[in-house]
């Protein structure tokens, strides 16, 4: 009788352990997915990384009703301060103490160069960038760790390209921040427009430091040139101060301007009924436009949790959120170059539709709208009139193109 | 290039450096004030200036977002600068007079970093943006040129300012004192003057100067984090350049700052960062004390 109970038990703990052995594996494999965010979180580039955060918060937290993989998607961010040093340090921290799994971010593309190359090229971390717009970070310094989920110069200048290719303008005058985004855009627009109308003339270029407060004077001395057009290759706070300078100095209706993102919310909403009319504007996402159910929602459930409208960077991280899920399901199980074969060609489902991540160059592939400021009573304030949409393929590098580009260097 | 350049432009563009150089001017001779008095290379200058800004964006709104709430913030936002460096004189910097200058300036800085995150804290990290009265909006022709009105309202300002501070420190007893303070402040104390009040005094209007700056500089930018970097930069460049503690000094440099600036900017617009910069080199290079009578 007793004899049999100890065989009882010893069976017992045999099953037991037969049980462990086949769900200890698993149970170790549905861990979180470690996501490393560095983004600018103070100074004036703050409002977009603050935006972006929000952004990929929301798509995270309905990601986790799911999971993935039978685990959550987890983040830890450091702000970079917009500096490359900076940027590359925490970067670096992120993979190397923090041992995340894929890292983002962020809004300088400076600092987002120097990662992609420093950081995820030499450790072999998938790095997805989410605000910096610079066609050089998947164009000719691409490589296999690294994508980007925000609109690039390559894309904004070509289709400001094509819309001045129909208007009367020959003489341009160039002026933008002296920094990677800003030369890389005035490139890529330059470039193109000479292709489709070889007789346009660049009277000047003006160059100042990012971020520089007071552009006043930049625009009285570009004013006296009289230029048919100016396009300012500029972004983030110096935009906001390029729009407010236009009204002071009394250039708007006067000397067309061309800005990319002008039509962003977060620059045109400060300056409320002041803002300029008439600034041509190219953006990929407005929280108004297009009016789809889908859209709707994300603006409702986003303005319901962070008490404003979604910005751009909130697009490109609710996106960038939607693409690192979709990629592990698909990938099934957390593997990082498993990650990157998965995220290479998938389609995510986004608030303006489908959105897939081209897999010859790791570019996110987005329809362009261009707009221009127009006063809205209904808004108070200034929104992008007069929207033109250009598909992604259209205004992308082709394929070839980007081979061709990366074999250069 | 140059073609484009004619005197109309010339003369256009120097006005607009002259006007930018007022209100460089106004932050600077603040910061060169409580330099010359107090001795305390003060950091945190930018950070009140940037305060200022946001306190009169506040006011403004508060007070409709009309011109009435323009003139309002213009007034109102300098003395709650002022008031906030009260508090910050009479609780922590009369403490430490005594101390060295490394020391003052670690503790400064300190408090530039605290008064910008706290400015996060209070206001977010929205660009925000001030509108001039109607009358000051859009341009003028200024000998066939457009010439922006609100700048035009600057160079009215800053010669009001300085003749304001000339009156301040040359015809009345706290000003004189003051400038006692500056050259011998052992002295001032020696004759019975409760030289604690005075450079109190002193602090507070060098503060004020940083919020009318500041106030003054808001319908030209847009106000965000950050802004207080660039000036107290720019504002120490100056007061080194024009000589340490000296309010005509302040003056100088302002010009010539705002000026090569501007310059810069429509004869070699692919290199204007460089000018004013360059400009600073030079002096320095030349006049290692600054231009004028350094008062330490």
């Amino acid at each position: 009788m007793k004899k049999e109970r100890f065989f009882s038990v010893g069976q017992l703990l045999m099953w037991a352990g037969c049980l462990l052995a086949v769900v200890m594996p698993a149970a170790a494999e549905a861990r979180d997915i470690k996501v490393g965010i560095v983004d600018t979180y103070s100074g004036p580039a703050a409002v977009f990384g603050n935006d972006a955060l929000n952004g990929f918060k929301l798509a995270v937290n309905e990601i986790n009703k799911q999971g993935v993989l039978g685990g959550k998607i987890v983040f830890t961010t450091r702000d970079e301060q917009f500096k490359v040093d900076i940027g590359l340090n925490v970067a670096k921290e992120l993979v190397l103490k923090e041992n995340v799994d894929v890292l983002v971010g962020t809004i300088n593309s400076g600092a987002s160069m120097a990662i992609s190359e420093a950081v995820a090229k030499k450790e072999k971390i998938p790095f997805i960038v989410w605000t910096a717009k610079s066609e050089n970070i998947t164009g000719k310094a691409g490589h296999r760790y690294v994508f980007s989920t925000a609109e690039n110069t390559a894309m904004a200048g070509k289709s400001a390209a094509v819309a001045f290719a129909k208007k009367p303008f020959k003489k341009f005058w160039i002026a933008g921040d002296d920094y990677e985004y800003g030369h890389a855009i005035a490139d890529a627009i330059w470039r193109n427009l000479k292709k489709i109308k070889p007789e346009v003339e660049a009277i000047g270029r003006t160059w100042w430091k990012p971020g520089e407060p007071d552009l006043i004077p930049y625009l009285t001395a570009i004013q006296a040139a009289k230029p048919d057009c100016i396009i300012f290759a500029t972004g983030g706070v110096s935009m906001a101060n390029v729009l407010k300078a236009i009204k002071t100095t009394g250039m708007e209706n006067k000397i067309p301007a061309w800005i990319h993102t002008a039509t962003d919310h977060s620059v045109l909403k400060p300056l409320g009924m002041n803002a300029p009319e008439g600034v041509m504007g190219t953006i990929q996402y407005h929280y108004y436009y297009p009016e789809t159910p889908a859209n709707k929602k994300f603006v409702a459930d986003f303005q319901a949790a962070y008490g404003n409208p979604p910005g751009f960077p909130a697009f490109n991280a609710y996106t960038t959120a939607q693409l690192i899920a979709g990629a592990y399901r698909k990938a099934g199980k957390i593997d990082k170059e498993k990650f990157i074969d998965a995220m290479e060609g998938l389609k995510v489902d986004t608030p303006v539709g489908k959105v897939e991540m081209r897999a010859c160059d790791h570019q996110a592939v987005y329809p362009m709208f261009l707009g221009t400021t127009k006063i809205s009573q209904e808004f108070g304030g200034a929104i992008a009139a007069d929207i033109i949409t250009l598909q992604g393929d259209e205004v992308m590098p082709t394929c070839e193109e980007i081979a061709e580009a990366r074999k250069q260097k | 290039m140059e073609s484009y350049v004619t005197v109309s432009g010339l003369i256009s563009q120097f006005l607009v450096g002259l006007s930018r150089a007022m209100i460089l001017f106004i932050v600077s001779s603040g910061l060169s004030f409580i330099l010359g008095v107090l001795r305390v290379p003060n950091v945190a200058h930018g950070s009140l200036y940037m305060i200022g800004a946001f306190v009169a964006h506040t006011l403004a709104m508060a007070a409709g977002g009309g011109a009435a709430g323009f003139w309002l913030a213009l007034v109102l936002a300098p003395t709650a600068v002022a008031l906030i460096s009260l508090a910050a004189e009479r609780l922590l910097f009369c403490h430490l007079y005594e101390r060295e200058h490394l020391m003052l300036l670690l503790f400064t800085f300190a408090l530039a970093l605290i008064l910008g995150d706290l400015t996060k804290i209070t206001w977010g990290a929205d660009y925000r943006s001030l509108v001039a009265p109607p009358f000051l909006q859009g341009s003028v022709m200024v000998l066939g040129t457009p010439f922006p009105r609100y700048n035009l309202f600057l160079l009215a300002v800053g010669p009001v300012v300085a003749l304001g501070l000339w009156l301040f420190s040359n015809k009345t007893k706290v000003g004189k004192i003051a400038r006692a303070a500056a050259v011998d402040r052992e002295m001032v104390g020696a004759i019975g003057i409760n030289v604690g009040r005075v450079f109190a005094f002193a602090f507070v209007l060098g503060c004020f100067l940083a919020g009318l700056g500041g106030a003054l500089v808001s319908p030209t930018v847009s106000i965000t984090l950050g802004m207080d970097h660039t000036i107290i930069i720019e504002a120490f460049l100056i007061v080194t350049i024009g000589g340490l503690g000296n309010m005509w000094g302040a003056l100088a440099g302002s010009l010539i700052f705002g000026v090569s600036q501007s310059m810069g900017i429509l004869l070699w617009p692919q290199f204007a960062i460089v000018f004013p910069y360059l400009a600073v080199v030079i002096i320095l290079t030349l006049k290692p004390t600054g231009l004028l009578k350094s008062v330490w």
